[in-house]
Order: C-alpha cells, then structure tokens, then sequence
C-alpha cells in the first residue's frame, strides 16, 4: 500500500465578497501518492489556485476556508494555528505561484528573497545562507549564481524568474512542490525547459508534486494521476494514462478535445460557454449549461463522486452508458 | 555611483525649461493686465518719485514685452531680485523668511510621515474593522477642511479660551518670554502652526499609505512571500511597506507643492513670518517686486523638493533607470 | 454595425447599472450625494427664494450687531460686527461657492478634454509636451499665480464681475490633470480591437469618440471633477479669506475673513461658515471616494 501525503477531504473555500458568496471550492476531495506527480486540471476559473492556497493556508481575504479536512502526512492542517502552519508553508510544503513577474517583490534582490527564506526555516549565519542560496540556484540550473543573486527581478528574464521562484519554493527541501500553472506566463521554448526542469527535480528530491494547470497536454508530460476540477468540484479522477484514454466525464472529453495536437489533424474543439458565476451556480451537476448528454436529472441532483473500479472516480449521473472519446 | 550623479544632472537639466516656463507664466500673469507700472500708480495713492524709480527699473519700462522678460529672467538669474518699493533690496530681505518657512514646512512633512506611515499601514491590515474606519473618517475631515480654519479653531481654543499658547508670530517681541526663557517662547510659537500643517498634510499622507498598502497587500509577491513560510510581520514590514511607501514618496513631493501654495494662508492666520505671509502682506501693498521674488523662490523650492524625491524614489526602486 | 460593437454598448450601459447598484450600497458615497443635494437646495433657495437680500446691513439700524449664536431665533447662527447674518451668508455664500467650486471645474474639465483629446489623437510629439506642461502645472505654486492674477486684475473688473474673474482663473489653472487622464484612456481606448474594428468599417472618427471613446472616459471624469470641485471649494475660501476675493458677492472665504478679523470678540462668525465650508468640501470628498469605488470596485470587497 503506497503511502499517502496529502488527503484532501469535502474541502469548501468562499469568498464572502459585496456581491454575494462565491463558492470557489465547493467539495473538492483528492489524494496524493508520496513521490508523485500529480496534475490538477481545469479551466481558468475553475477553482485550481484557491485549492492550492487552501492547502497551504493562505486564502486571502474575503476568502475562508468553510470546512473540509486536509491531511497532510496525517495531520490536519485546519487544525493548526497560525505560527504552526508556518512549520509548514514553505517548509514542508513548497509553492510556486501564477506569475513569475509578479511573484517576486521587485524592491529587494533575487539573493535577498532566497536568504531571506533561507533563514526563515533554519537558522544559519549570513555566510552559511549565502552558500545555500547558491546551491539553490545551482539546483535550478542557474549559471553565474553569484552574480545572478545580485540581480533585482526585472532585470531577469521571466523563464529565469520563475527558476527563482522555484528555487525558493525548494528552500528547505519540501516533501511536497505546488506549482500553480508554472508555464502559463513564459514563452513556448522556456515552458519546456521549465517543465523539464521540474520533472528532473521532482525525480532527484523524490518529492511528492502538485502541477496545476489548464493545459492537458502538460498533463500529459508530466502527471501520473489526474485530478479535474469543474467550477469548484471534481469532475474525474484517474491515472493519466487512462484518462486520455477513455475520459468518463463529458467535461474531461472535452478538455481532450480543446487540446491541440501535431500528431493529428483533428480540430481543435473549444469548450461552447462559460464557466458559471460561482455566486449562483447551476443546480444540480454544475456542467448541465454546456454539456452535450445533459439530461433532466442532471439539473434537480448533484451528481457524487463515486469510485468507479481500478482507482477512478467520476462525478457524472450518466458515465457508464456514455461512449466518450479519448485522444489517442 | 556614477550613474547616480548621472541621474542627478539629467534630473537638473529637466528642470530647467520647466522652471522658464514657470517664469513666462508669472511674467505674463503679472503683465497680462496691462503695463505692472500702471496698476502699481493705481493702486498705490502718493507713489513718491523713488518707488516710481524702482518699479520702472525693475520691469524695465520702454522695452517691448520679451525685451523686459527677458531683462526681468536675466536679473533674477543673477540673484538681482529687485528693490522693495518700501525698503531694502527683495533678495536680502527673503532669506529670513525662507528659513521661517522651511521651520513650519519641513518638520510638518516629516512628522506627518513618521506618523502617517504607520498610522496608514494599521487601517490597511485592518481594513473595515472600527479602528480602521475612525482613521478614514478622520482623514476624509483633515483633507476637507482649509488648513487656516482649522488654525482660526486652534486659536480660539488655546489662545483666546484656554491661554495656553500665543497665537502670532514666531517669536514674542520683547519679554515676558512664554514658558521662561526665549527657546521656550520659540517653541511656544511654533506648537500650534506647525500642528495644524502636520494635521492636514497626516490626513492626505495616512489615505495615500492606506490605499497603497491595500493595493500591494493585494500583489502576488506578497501571497508567494507568506506562501514561503515568511512570518506575516515580515511580510508586511518588510516587503509591503517599502513597495508601498515607494510612490507615495513621489506624491509627497507633489504635496510638498501645495502645502507650500498653501503657506499664504497658514502663515497668514498665525502671523507666521514666512514667505507666505510676506507675500499675502506684499500683494496686499502691491509690492510688485517682492510679490513676483517670493513666487520665483516658492516655485524653485517646489522644483527642488521635486527632484529630491525623485532621487530618493530612485534609489528606493531599483527598476527606476539611473 | 457589427455584433462588437452592439455587445460593447450594451455591455457599457449594464456597467453603470452595476456601478450605480454598487453606489447605493455605499452609505458614505451617499451621505456625500446627499450633502452635495442639500447644497444645492440651500444655494437655489438663496438665489431665488430668500426675503433677506446677501450681505443685508439691515440689523445695524435694529441695533443688533455682533449677535452671539443661538440667542435670537431671526439670528439662529448671530450677528456679525456690522449686523450681517451669519447663516443668511451661510445660504447665500453656498451659491457662491458652488458657482466658484462647480463653475471653475466645468472650465477645467472642457479645456482638459480638448488638449487631451488634442494629445491622444496625436500620439508622439503632443503627447511629450503635454507631459511637460502637466509637469509644469505640478511645480507652479497654482495657488500663489492665482493670488497674483486675482490681485493684478481685481483692479480692472467691474466689482460684480470678480468672481467670475476667480472662476476663470481656477479653471484655467485646473485643466491639467484631466488633459492627463483624458489622454491617457483615449489612448488605451483607440487600441481596443472594437474601435479599430469600427474603424475599418469607416466609422468616422467623431462617431468613434462619441460611441465608444466619451462614455470610458466619463468614469474617471466624473471621480476627479467631484474631487476638484472640493478642491476649487477651499481655493476660493483661502483666496477670500486671504482679502484677494471678491467683497460684493457672498461667499463662505469673504465672511470667514470678516470674522477673522473680530476674532476675539465674535468666534461665531468665521466658525459656522467654516463648517459649512467643511461639512460642503466633505459632502464633494465622499462622493468621488463613492464614485471612484463604484466605478473601479478593484479595492473593495
Ligand atoms: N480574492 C477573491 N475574491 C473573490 N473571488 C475570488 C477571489 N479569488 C478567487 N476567487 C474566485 O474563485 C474562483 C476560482 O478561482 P481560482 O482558484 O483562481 O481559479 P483557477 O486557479 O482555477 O483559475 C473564481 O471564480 C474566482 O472568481
Ligand atoms: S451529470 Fe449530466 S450534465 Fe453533468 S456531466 Fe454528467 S451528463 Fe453532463
Ligand atoms: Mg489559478
């Protein structure tokens, strides 16, 4: 039985803003396998960050975690004070934002950042942070460390920034990366360096990682299990193999369809609408507006998550008559 | 440091045409009305022969418009700011008055940062709790109200009503010195002016940091710091603060201008005796020259605290190009 | 036209919807309006409506000058030194700074949108200049010129006319930052896809301006003249108080400086007028803070 890292549990995350109450995470349940890599997928909007930021405690404001579990290595993250959380935030839990442009702050140094969590997790002299921040650099493949430590965020490139933002992710060996969308900000060439870069270190620290993204073609390179969020739920789970074989959710299949790809000439088919307002979202199975085998059922009942054999899960009142169509 | 004093120069240069400009406008504003020469023997009954003399050359009479700019430019570049229609020459008679108003005006700005900084940063982490809108509601009076008014208050309280503070001058004119001796009397004078100006000016200062905070508080680099296990006072003492605080500091030296714009009637009101109140007690008696010399000053002074924050800005944000 | 451009209007209208429906729900946004209305009632009741004429004398001959508050109900506010009522100034003296405050930001706002709209046409060499000038308007010490010019002038002016000389005046000297912020967002506009979209349907560049380029605009207009019309407030209150006014026309600055003058006698006389300076400038305050959050609602949650 492999061991378990993280177990996330019923989580739900609102934001209580003017306009109302935005269920953003609303039930999200998952797990995940010590040393692997795991892909959270969904559109824009779809709940990935909030989850994320959930994870490690940090919704911001007017957000709030409503209720749920989060287990991590056994311990229930909800139930820890502030300063205890800061045992594990950037300790034992790394992250990696958005945005590799604006997640460093652009008044101080790249050295300054990374020393400054350095000597955050563990006390050390200057010297010895120095040392660190250099390997840290080395790590994430940055030549010329001591004179890149010198540099300020925009005088980088943003390939070049999101390694910083890596490394400092990595500062005090993480059981356990984030890395929210890591590529979506960079330019194509940079995105699979970046990737690449990841998977090597996720393999060399044998970490347990979390990739976020939209894209099911990075899925596809990186994820060994798949976990798809739909307005704040979980649409499917499944190994990644399997997913891309035979989707059991319309919106996974749909996903599949948006993604482009050389080998084949098949069109690229976008996802018709919107993902709903989350003040006010459909009833029900909150796909019903834009899928294709919405029946009347799917409006009045929400559909569970149920485990359907072989470590799959799907949440959709109608998987097992529909035929849907993979991508290989 | 090379490229500081790089910065430094190029910041000066720009400031040159900004500060012709600033001079065509005074002389056309002062000229627009027709010949200064004419409204001086208007406004001022019995204009004896030696002021006549003095106002015709100051402006240089029988030149053509630019020609008497242009003398009028060269004059003032050369530190000839002209005769007093009254008495004395303009430029020895201002520099007591400089220093008298830069008393007021500096200390004002720097306490109503040193508070207002703090002050701002409290509401934004609190924003909407009670405390949080008591500072807001208190700031949204300070900017609402005319500086002067809230000294003429100042004034019926402590001076009229309670007695505890002299309300003009800077300095009583012969003893009893307030309080014993002539520093006290000094301190005395300056309490209530200068509390007033840092007042208001905390107001504007305290919204500025307010809403920058909040706006930064907002940025992703402040989530990915907490994210990476930064305590939440680092967070904000460290990171938010200083990008918050970096472009209020330009604003301030735009501040800096209207709180010196409104040296006129602050100093008026406690007969402060700076160069607001000389210039109000000048224009009132139409003393072109020294009218015209303390607008030139007042603009070089907000020039320069134009190009001083611009410096500090500069080195405070590294992706400002020196 | 085009769907764009349809969706686009539409989109438009339903965002000050939305703004007003935010609006409503902002109790000091409200308070402002509401300060910003009795104002304007007080001032049109002045102007049209009230038995006691600005600036009336008529109590020095009943012998009830320098009237303390609150002891006699055809007094509610006193007396001053010459038997001039304080709140009857209070009423007229509204007019005369809504006139000052609203008049000069109207000067400031059209002057501002032409030289704007000047500069973002012409992107480039007006652009710089403009910069400049703004630059140029920030260093000016706008209060002191404006002190000189009032002095200068005030000579020349038929007596009734002054104040509108001042109005003249502030507008004149305002128009900067809204050149500023008009160009900056006609900039930005004529990038979008759908105007240049319009564009090359041959829309003609005053339907451009007048379809999609003026209703963008108006949001950030509408914020900073409320803003400005508080600040041309207090201008006109200092200018008079400083005795650079106009003496014939009852404003709020004119009556403060007379009770400055008795202040050891008389505090009631410059102290009501002050409030109904701040009470007015506050009113001016909290509606462009309402406007601004309701129509950029980036800061609240
Ligand atoms: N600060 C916030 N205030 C209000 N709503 C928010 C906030 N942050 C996120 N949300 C809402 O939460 C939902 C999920 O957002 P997010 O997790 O960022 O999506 P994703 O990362 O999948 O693109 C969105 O509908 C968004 O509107
Ligand atoms: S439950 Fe109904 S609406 Fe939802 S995905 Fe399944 S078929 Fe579509
Ligand atoms: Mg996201």
């Amino acid at each position: 039985m492999p061991e378990t890292v993280l177990q996330v549990d019923d989580l739900k995350t609102y934001f209580f803003t003017e306009a109302g109450v935005v269920r953003a995470v609303d039930g999200v349940s998952f797990s995940l396998t010590k040393g692997k890599p795991l892909g959270l997928v969904g559109e824009s909007g779809s709940g990935k960050t909030v989850t994320a930021l959930s994870v490690l405690g940090v919704v911001p404001r007017p957000g709030k975690i409503v209720s749920g579990k989060i287990l991590f290595e056994g311990e229930n993250l909800l139930e820890k004070t502030e300063n205890e959380m800061r045992g594990f935030r950037g300790k034992r839990i790394g992250y990696v934002s958005q945005d590799p442009n604006s997640s460093l702050d652009p008044l101080f140094t790249v050295g300054n950042q990374l020393s400054e969590v350095v000597t955050t997790h563990e006390k050390m002299s200057k010297e010895a942070a120095r040392e660190k921040v250099v390997d840290l650099l080395r790590l994430v493949r940055i030549a010329e460390p001591e004179t890149r430590m010198r540099a300020y965020p925009h005088e980088l490139s943003g390939g070049m920034r999101q390694r910083i933002a890596i490394a400092r992710a990595l500062a005090s060996e993480p059981d356990l990366l984030i890395a929210d969308e890591p590529t979506t900000n960079l330019d194509v060439t940079i995105q699979a360096q970046v990737l690449e870069l990841l998977r090597a270190l996720q393999r060399e620290l044998d970490m347990s990682l979390i990739l976020i993204t939209h894209d099911m073609g990075i899925i596809a390179e990186m994820a060994e299990e798949v976990v798809v969020l739909y307005a704040g739920r979980v649409a499917e789970v499944a190994r990644t193999a399997e997913i891309f074989a035979a989707p059991r959710h319309p919106y996974t299949a749909a996903l599949l369809q948006a993604v482009p790809r050389v080998d084949r000439k098949r069109p690229l088919v976008p996802i018709g609408g919107n993902i709903p307002n989350l003040i006010t979202p459909p009833s029900g199975c909150r796909f019903h507006p834009r899928c294709a085998y919405m029946i009347d059922r799917c409006v009045s009942e929400i559909p569970p998550l149920e485990a359907i054999g072989g470590g799959r899960e799907v949440s959709c009142h109608r998987w097992k008559e529909l035929e849907l169509r993979g991508s290989s | 440091m090379g490229s500081l004093l790089n910065y430094i120069i190029r910041r000066i240069l720009f400031a040159i045409p900004v500060f012709l400009a600033v001079s065509i406008i005074t002389f056309l504003v002062t000229n627009a009305a027709g010949d200064p020469v004419q409204i001086v023997r208007l406004g001022i009954r019995n204009l004896n022969p030696a002021q006549l003399k003095a106002i015709q050359d100051y402006f240089h009479v029988n030149e053509p418009l630019y020609t008497r700019y242009f003398l009028w430019l060269a004059d003032l570049l050369r530190g000839n700011l002209g005769q007093s229609l009254y008495s004395g020459s303009v430029a020895g008679k201002v520099v007591p008055w400089i220093g008298s108003t830069l008393e007021l005006q500096i200390p004002a700005v720097l306490l109503a940062l040193a508070i207002g900084i703090p002050i701002g940063i409290y509401s934004a982490k609190r924003q909407y709790s009670k405390s949080d809108i008591a500072v807001t509601t208190t700031a949204i009076f300070g900017i609402s109200m005319p500086t002067f008014w809230l000294g003429i208050n100042a004034i019926l309280i402590f001076s009229l009503y309670l007695r505890w503070l002299p309300s003009f001058g800077a300095i009583s004119p012969y003893p009893p010195w307030w309080w014993g001796n002539i520093y006290t009397d000094q301190l005395a004078h300056i309490i209530m002016p200068l509390s007033v100006l840092t007042f208001v000016s905390l107001a504007a200062i305290v919204r500025l940091i307010r809403s920058s905070m909040l706006e930064t508080l907002r940025q992703d680099f402040v989530l990915a710091a907490r994210a990476s296990g930064i305590s939440d006072f680092k967070v904000t003492y460290k990171h938010a603060l200083k990008n918050a605080v970096t472009p209020v500091v330009t604003v301030v030296g735009l501040t800096f201008g209207t709180l010196l714009g409104g040296a006129p009637a602050l100093e008026t009101t406690f007969g402060w005796p700076g160069l607001g109140y000389e210039f109000v007690l000048s224009a009132t008696i139409l003393d072109l020259p020294v009218v015209l010399g303390i607008t030139m000053i007042i603009s070089a002074m907000v020039l320069a605290a134009n190009i001083v924050t611009d410096l500090v800005y500069a080195l405070m944000d590294p992706r400002v190009r020196l | 036209m085009n769907s764009k451009e349809t969706q686009y209007t539409r989109r438009s209208a339903g965002q000050w919807a939305v703004a007003w429906r935010r609006f409503k729900k902002n109790k000091a946004g409200l308070a402002g309006l509401a300060i910003v209305a009795s104002f304007a009632v007080l001032a049109i009741y002045g102007l049209l409506l009230d038995p006691v004429p600005a600036r009336s004398f008529g109590c020095l001959y009943q012998g009830c000058t320098n009237l303390p508050p609150f002891v006699d109900s055809a007094h509610p506010l006193g007396t001053e030194n010459s038997g001039i009522d304080v709140w009857n100034e209070i009423i007229h003296g509204s007019a005369g700074d809504l006139y000052v405050g609203i008049g000069a930001t109207l000067i400031s706002v059209v002057i501002g949108l032409l030289v704007g709209a000047a500069a973002g046409y012409r992107s480039g060499v007006s652009g710089a200049v403009l910069l400049g000038l703004t630059q140029i308007f920030f260093v000016l010490p706008v209060l002191v010129i404006i002190l000189l010019f009032a002095k200068i002038f005030l000579f020349l002016v038929a007596q009734g006319l002054a104040l509108s000389l001042i109005v003249l005046t502030l507008g004149i000297f305002g128009w900067p930052l809204f050149a500023f912020i008009a160009r900056g967002e006609i900039l930005r506009i004529r990038e979008l896809e759908f105007v240049q979209a319009a564009k090359s349907l041959g829309a003609s560049g005053s339907r451009t301006l007048f379809r999609h380029i003026v209703p963008n605009l108006l949001s950030p207009i509408i914020v900073l003249s409320s803003l400005a019309v508080a600040a041309n407030i207090i201008t006109e209150v200092v200018i008079s108080f400083l005795g650079f006014g106009d003496p014939t026309t009852s404003t709020w600055g004119l009556i403060i400086q007379e009770g400055f003058d008795h202040i050891d006698s008389s505090w009631w006389v410059a102290f009501f007028p002050g409030i109904a300076v701040v009470i007015c400038v506050l009113g001016f305050n909290l509606l462009g803070d309402g406007l601004s959050d309701a129509l950029n609602p980036r800061l609240r949650e």
